[in-house]
């Protein structure tokens, strides 16, 4: 059975049915074509699916599609605005912060969403925040090295 | 030997090698990268893979009726849906692989068949629907009990589940310990691992119109898949295309074929549609190859003043239940053995056994990472009875320039010794040391390691183009796949210092077996070395020619050119200051190919393949060094471990991208750390349960303290501008650098990987070095 939700995404209105079952990772996915945000795991483990949801960092991949119905949402696409980077963007490409990327949309979005409650954060908060978003590939380092120099 | 700290202060040499450039894949941080499961054709399907839930069984049979009939369902096969051809992966005798089973399941996951759907939810309610009959096998699950007389037999072409078994002989040991002041004896073992890419497996296949299987796959190969599908398929070479993507982690994962690689092909030839298989994270943690477990007797003979005299080792790799590249990775563990350090007498006894259970496969190291552990942990309890400072044995001990390894690797530039002294005085060894803080301890390790390797027979080689546009602007093309290693971007770089362009005039085309030259693949730590010097051929080529067209133009010797920005235009120089830019010297050029100057290069080292019956060779033509040190504090009552401070000290040559080599000395060591610490598998009659990320836990942001990465540069001649591999360095010398630590923090060896506070706890109690 489907039911209609609205959603805004990066600052568009979406008007979509969904089944109940389905997650806001699914639909921002497969119905709105917006694949920067990747599944890495399905089960809330791994943040490689972090969205801000009503200015929460959230694993998409638990929520249901019909409990998010009227949220805003914001994606690794949201931040490039007018065709320019956003700050953390740039501090990532700056510093080398990613080397497969597949991490990267959450630890993106996970840096947002601290920097946007707390912009100064300490090199603990800034670990404590992207504890979520685990990363095989930079040891952290130079996630957290970016984050900081968004800061000063 | 220039020593270049975490600045990465760049003795300016180089105008663009050297430099801290921003990475050129920006579109990994826009959002806008496609990984393999971001590509969606029209007509595509999903496909799925049924997998056995036995350790061990006869297929007595297979019914796929019910599941054929399911609405949605265009595809269902079985093995006798294929040509019943075995994957090569290694290559006679060692081939004991279908795609999908022909008669028997050999470990909890192995693929039985394959379903191709319209979606995903039928795909997986039509794997419910397949029937299989199975006839229940004992299983074994230890590989010191799998070669025993009446244990069960896995695979019928070899005796006792032995895949293979080697002596070496690299010197004479028995002469060794006859003339050992000290005689040292332990046991370690070392557990599985899983790879962990934060991507799980993905890939599509589609035949075109001309017949052609086009293929996009998380891979570090286009050329070993290329391989491997042409094979089973029985389809020339030039009909098999893989496809550039974004990929998301390797570490070995994905060097060689995968299984979704070759189902998903036969899915989309059976069905005439695109096929797209992602896996499961069970899936990517239950079924995906493993580091090899390994137990590991050590025996060292050393004089008192803590030379080594003679080293005897017996490996006994746990296989799973294929080969895979199992008896290649014992293979090289037993020259690694024989090349840490200066030692003369080697001897090492391998055996690769089969079990019931997941498939060990390339990772990181390559077996390098458990005999380190073995030989670095060792060295500590032998330093103590020695009385001897860790440090300084090792440094007395270091392999140098000009030597020759008992397995025959050929050491030419190598700064070990600079690592050990630079890794000690970063961490502050000398002071803490003597500070005996309670709890706190310190512990460091060394590594030998190779950059690239001749081990398959075709060969040990990278091809780039350099083409050059009448524009100015620069393509280099190689088939290298930038699994996250930067290699579009450092390779770019050497193309771009060669030609005197800056990098962002600088295109890169990779890992396309269509349109790129071939490379043999993002393994070995090879690709900054091999690819590298390929593509600085390439570059040279092209010089050359834009040089000669230039020459005319201007009506100078070619030999007195220059190649520098001229009002913001790149441009040719001549001594009096006239100039043409490099899109004008292209077309003067009397070799370009329509309007572009195509430079080619291909790059072969002057290497051994290693011989298998010997288990000799210099097998590369640079190898590279590192020290890592650690320091720690064990709390007694939990046997927890925190990290206080990490440093990494990397022969790496010259640097072409700083931050691109500190990302994998950094990268390298948190994953050693997950190695070391935490990682660990638990198993229920041969099923993984701890087959998510929940349960199998790797280093989170909160497990790292600060990591200093120091690059050394010890000047190799044969490197593309002195560079040498540091793909897998990072992770091998962490694990025995953490057990140092512990043994410095509380007086106990822990012999038996990971360092969890079960294992730690148990040795402090029972105040010995435990194994298993």
């Amino acid at each position: 059975m489907e039911t209609e939700i609205k959603l805004k995404v990066n600052g568009h209105l979406h008007e979509i049915k969904v089944d109940a079952g389905r997650t806001i990772l699914e639909v921002l996915r497969q119905d709105l074509g917006l694949t920067g945000t990747k599944e890495g795991c399905g089960t809330g483990d791994c943040g490689a699916c972090t969205v801000i949801l009503d200015g929460k960092p959230v694993n998409s991949c638990l929520v249901l599609a019909v409990n998010a119905d009227g949220s805003e949402i914001t994606t690794v696409e949201g931040l490039t605005q007018d065709g320019r980077m956003h700050a953390l963007q740039e501090s990532f490409l700056k510093h080398g912060a990613f080397q497969c990327g597949f991490c990267t949309p959450g630890m993106l979005m996970s840096g947002k969403a601290l920097l946007d409650k707390n912009p100064k954060p300490s090199e603990l908060e800034i670990r404590q925040a992207i504890a979520g978003n685990l990363c095989r590939c930079t040891g952290y380092a130079k996630v957290v090295q970016a984050i900081q120099d968004v800061i000063s | 030997m220039a020593t270049r700290g975490k600045g990465g202060i760049s003795l300016k040499k180089f105008a663009v090698v050297g430099e801290r450039l921003p990475n050129v894949d920006w579109q990994k941080v826009s959002g806008q990268a496609k990984y393999c499961n971001d590509l969606s054709f029209p007509n595509m399907l999903w496909g799925k893979v049924l997998r056995s839930p036995h350790p061990h069984a006869l297929i007595r049979s297979i019914d796929t009726s019910e599941a054929q009939k399911l609405p949605g369902v265009e595809a269902v096969i079985t093995a006798k849906d294929t040509l019943g051809i075995k994957y090569i992966v290694m290559g006679p005798p060692f081939e004991d692989k279908y795609p999908l089973a022909v008669d028997k399941v050999r470990y909890v996951g192995d693929e039985i068949a394959a379903v191709a759907a319209i979606n995903e939810e039928v795909a997986q309610l039509a794997l419910d629907l397949i029937k299989v009959e199975y006839e229940l096998l004992p299983a074994v699950f230890d590989p010191e009990e799998a070669v025993k007389e009446n244990a069960p037999v896995i695979h019928d072409h070899v005796s006792n589940n032995i895949a293979a078994k080697a002596e070496r002989n690299y010197g004479n040991v028995e002469k060794g310990f006859a003339e050992s002041d000290y005689i040292f004896e332990d046991r370690f073992v070392c557990q599985a691992q899983s790879h962990t890419c934060i991507e799980p497996r993905s890939c599509l296949s589609f035949f075109d119109a001309d017949g052609c299987l086009n293929m996009w796959s998380s891979t570090q190969s286009p050329y070993f898949i290329r391989k491997e599908l042409a094979h089973i398929l029985s389809m020339p070479i030039s009909k098999v295309k893989i496809h550039r993507v974004f990929v998301g982690g390797g570490f070995g994962a994905r060097s060689k074929i995968c299984e979704d690689e070759a189902i998903s092909a036969l899915l989309a030839q059976k069905t005439g549609k695109p096929v797209k298989i992602t896996l499961t994270r069970e899936e990517e943690m239950a079924t995906t190859r493993i580091r090899h477990p390994m137990v590991i007797y050590l025996k060292t003979g050393v004089k008192k003043d803590g030379t080594f005299v003679a080293r005897y080792m017996k490996i006994i790799t746990e296989n799973g239940a294929y080969n895979h590249t199992g008896p290649a990775i014992t293979g090289f563990a037993a020259m690694i053995a024989a090349s840490l350090y200066r030692v003369k007498e080697v001897k090492v006894d391998t055996q690769t056994v089969y079990t019931n259970k997941h498939v060990g496969g390339p990772f990181r190291g390559y077996g390098n990472p458990q005999v380190t552990f073995a030989i670095e942990s060792q060295l500590d309890l032998i330093a103590n009875k020695l009385g001897i400072d860790p440090v300084d044995i090792r440094i007395h001990n270091a392999n140098r320039p000009g030597d020759v390894t008992p397995c025959g690797w050929v050491i030419k530039s190598c700064g070990l010794a600079e690592c050990l002294e630079k890794a000690r005085d970063e961490i502050g060894w000398r002071e803490k040391r003597a500070a005996n803080t309670p709890g706190v301890g310190l512990g460091i390790a060394s590594l030998i390691h190779c950059s690239g390797a001749y081990v398959y027979a075709d060969g040990d080689f990278s091809a780039a183009f350099v083409k050059v546009y009448h524009d100015g602007q620069v393509e280099v093309s190689c088939g290298s796949a930038d699994i996250g290693t930067w290699s579009n971007t450092t390779l770019s770089q050497i193309a771009a210092e060669v030609l005197g362009v800056p990098l962002k005039d600088v295109t890169m085309l990779s890992m396309d077996t269509e349109s790129t030259p071939v490379d043999m693949g993002s393994w070995g730590s090879r690709t900054i070395f091999t690819a590298g010097n390929a593509v600085l051929k390439a570059a040279k080529d092209s010089k050359e020619q834009i040089l000669e067209g230039a020459a005319k133009l201007l009506k100078c010797e070619a030999s007195l050119l220059n190649i520098r920005e001229v009002e913001g235009v790149v441009s040719v120089v001549d001594p009096k200051g006239s100039s043409v830019s490099l899109g004008e010297a292209v077309l003067a050029s009397s070799s370009r190919i329509g309007q572009s100057v195509y430079g080619r290069g291909h790059y072969e080292p002057d290497t051994e393949l290693i011989n298998r019956q010997f288990g000799t060779g210099n097998i590369a033509a640079a190898y590279t060094f590192a020290a890592q040190a650690v320091e720690l504090s064990v709390e007694q009552d939990t046997g927890k471990v925190k990290l206080l401070n990490l440093v990494g000290a990397h022969d790496v040559g010259q640097a072409i991208n700083p931050i691109a080599v500190e990302g994998q000395i950094e990268g390298g060591i948190v994953q050693g750390v997950g190695y070391g610490l935490m990682e660990k598998h638990k198993y229920d009659n041969g099923r993984v349960v701890t087959a998510s990320l929940m349960d199998y836990k790797i280093p989170t942001a909160m497990d790292i303290p600060h990591i200093v990465p120091i690059m050394v540069d010890s000047e190799d001649k044969e490197g593309p501008f002195g560079a040498k591999g540091v793909g897998e360095p990072g992770l091998v010398p962490v694990a025995p650098a953490l057990a140092n630590a512990v043994y410095n923090a509380t007086g106990v060896l822990v012999k038996n990987l990971p360092l969890n506070p079960e294992n730690v706890f148990f040795a402090i109690t029972e105040g010995k070095g435990v194994s298993e």
